[in-house]
This record gives C-alpha cells, sequence and structure tokens, in this order.
C-alpha cells in the first residue's frame, strides 16, 4: 500500500503531518492546560482491515471513542480522532474541570469529545490545507463509539485505504493517548499523493 | 465601565460553556446570550441588540459566517469576531473581508481579554 507514493513524498507527507499535528496538540495543550506530548506520526498507508487491528492492538483491544469528520478538497474521506473509551472521561474532567459541575461531567461527555474533536481535527486539517495551499471543506463532527473496525467505519474495504498516523496525543500527567486516521478511497489516495508531489516540486522549485 | 451585552453563538453546548466562564471571569457584570445556530443568532440579535458578538462558524443552517455578515451589516457598532476551530487561511481572509475579527479555538483568555477591550467606553 505504501507504493501509493513515492519515498520522498513520503518524508513529504510524514513531514506535514508533524507540522498539523503539532499545530493539533498546541490546540490540545491549550485545552487541558498540561503539556501534551507528542510522538512522531509514523504514517502508512493500510487497508481497512489491518487498520482495526492496529487500532484494536493500540488499544489493548477494549472499546474505542472517536470523532468522526468528513472532509472534501481535491481529495476526500473521513479524519477520525481516536482515544480508548475508558480514558475519554479524564480527558473531558481536565478540560472542563473548572467550567462545570462534577456531576453534570458524564452527562456532557459525549459533547465535550465532540468539541475536542473538533479543534483538534480542525487545527489538524487546518494546517494541511494551509501548506498544501488548499480549502478543505469539512462536515459537522459527530460522536462514534466501538472496537477498530466499527470505528473506522469503512464503506468498502476493497477500494479505501487508511492514512494511519500513529500519533500519541499523550496528555503527560492525565495518562490518555489518542491516535489519528485519515479514511479515504483508492482515487482520493492519489489525489492526495499528487497533491503532495506538486507540493514537493513547488518547494524544490523554491 | 458600562456592562455589556455579548452574543455568544456556537451550536456546541459545552463550547458556549467553556467560552461562557471565560468571560464571566474576565466581565462578571455583562449579560451573556446564548445562541446555537446562525439563525438564532439573527433572532437573539434583535432582541438584545448586543455589543459584542463570538460566533462559531462550522454550524448548521446557514452557518457563522453567513450570520456574521448580516450582523456587520445590521449591528455597524458592534465588535464581531468569528471564533473558530477552522484555522484555514481563506476563513481568515473572509473575516477580514466582511470586517469581523478571528479568533480561534481553543479561546486564550487574552486574546479574548484583547477582544473584550476593543470597543469598550474609555469613561
Amino acid at each position: 500500500m505504501t507504493s501509493i507514493i513515492g519515498e520522498i513524498e513520503h518524508d513529504a507527507v510524514t513531514e506535514i503531518l508533524n507540522i498539523a499535528v503539532g499545530q493539533a496538540a498546541a490546540s490540545l495543550s491549550r485545552l487541558v492546560e498540561d503539556e501534551v506530548t507528542l510522538s512522531v506520526p509514523f504514517v502508512e498507508f493500510l487497508s481497512p482491515d489491518q487498520s482495526a487491528i492496529r487500532l484494536d492492538e493500540a488499544t489493548g483491544g477494549g472499546l474505542s471513542v472517536a470523532v468522526r469528520q468528513e472532509f472534501h478538497s481535491s481529495f476526500s474521506g473521513d479524519i477520525l480522532l481516536i482515544f480508548p473509551e475508558r480514558k475519554s472521561l479524564d480527558l473531558v474532567r481536565s478540560m472542563l474541570a473548572d467550567t462545570v459541575p462534577l456531576d453534570q461531567l458524564t452527562e456532557l461527555e459525549q459533547e465535550a469529545l465532540i468539541e475536542v474533536g473538533n479543534i483538534i481535527l480542525n487545527a489538524c486539517l487546518g494546517s494541511l490545507a494551509n501548506q498544501l495551499g488548499l480549502t478543505i471543506e469539512s462536515s459537522l463532527p459527530t460522536y462514534v463509539c466501538g472496537r477498530g473496525a466499527s470505528i473506522l467505519d469503512s464503506k468498502n474495504v476493497e477500494s479505501e485505504l487508511v492514512m494511519f498516523l500513529q500519533v500519541d496525543f499523550s496528555v503527560a500527567a492525565k495518562g490518555v493517548r489518542g491516535y489519528l486516521a485519515f479514511v479515504m478511497d483508492i482515487v482520493s489516495a492519489h489525489s492526495f499523493a499528487a497533491t503532495v508531489s506538486a507540493y514537493v516540486a513547488r518547494v524544490m522549485a523554491g | 465601565m458600562t456592562d455589556m451585552t455579548i452574543l455568544l453563538v456556537d451550536d456546541s453546548r459545552v463550547a458556549r460553556m467553556m467560552t461562557g466562564a471565560a468571560i464571566m471571569r474576565l466581565r462578571p457584570n455583562w449579560r451573556i446570550v446564548e445562541a446555537a445556530s446562525g439563525e438564532e443568532a439573527l433572532a437573539a440579535a434583535a432582541a438584545a441588540a448586543p455589543d459584542f458578538v463570538l460566533m462559531d462558524v462550522n454550524m448548521p443552517g446557514i452557518g457563522g459566517m453567513a450570520a456574521a455578515t448580516y450582523l456587520r451589516r445590521d449591528y455597524p457598532q458592534a465588535a464581531i469576531s468569528l471564533l473558530t476551530a477552522n484555522i484555514q487561511d481563506p476563513i481568515r481572509e473572509q473575516a477580514d473581508r466582511i470586517g469581523v475579527g478571528f479568533l480561534i479555538k481553543p479561546l486564550r483568555e487574552d486574546a479574548l481579554a484583547h477582544f473584550l477591550d476593543s470597543r469598550e467606553d474609555p469613561s
């Protein structure tokens, strides 16, 4: 699957996403008022099945919660921010502790996660768009909960692939770790690769 | 300092709670009016004549950009700013074109304070 892009483009994607994810991590850090350590994203192009397995491994086989947004540009798909379900309330607590009475936190958990997702996914997509010189439209965020395959919700496992970022948004003091995934069909993945190639050519040309 | 009315527009209840809490810390006497969509914002503005407006962009219905455009036209004295997670350059440029500010989520308290200072009576 990595053959969908060349070696230089793969490096460029990693760099572009590093910057985008850095922007997202900065947003998360301000939200939770805590340091967010960020591992270097290792970008892989996987099939939906492989991605689901990877996700279940990463979350220890437990339930995950995710915020999903559709995005549309010269390439389209879904972007997901994924957290282990058992940790999601900790994240919400650290974000809303000063704002909301403790007994209302559980009730607001889902809405709060959607807002976290909205901020982080838009920071990531926005940085991606600004770097590549594109406009990316995105849908309103939605909440999903389940195991890997249902979280990724691939419409067609034969023709889709997942740009899977092993991004650790580790909120140091809270032990919360999140992941990012882009789900695109093959056509969109090729458009994305072409956009990155054009970006590399522009950068090389100065 | 004259107490003012601020209209807070966001389809996320959590986002309204977070922004509302920050406003209350900085301006405890101000009146905060909330709306959950662009359409609601127009109706709320007609009733409350806000001095300040903070407007999310990505919302169901007409969305925040259109609502901000209408409010800019109808309330030329009001300080209006987008408050959005969408950091893309075209959104920032559009805010500039329609004559409203641009604040990004998560909202920094110093950025909010700067916005709230932007049209207060110096007396």
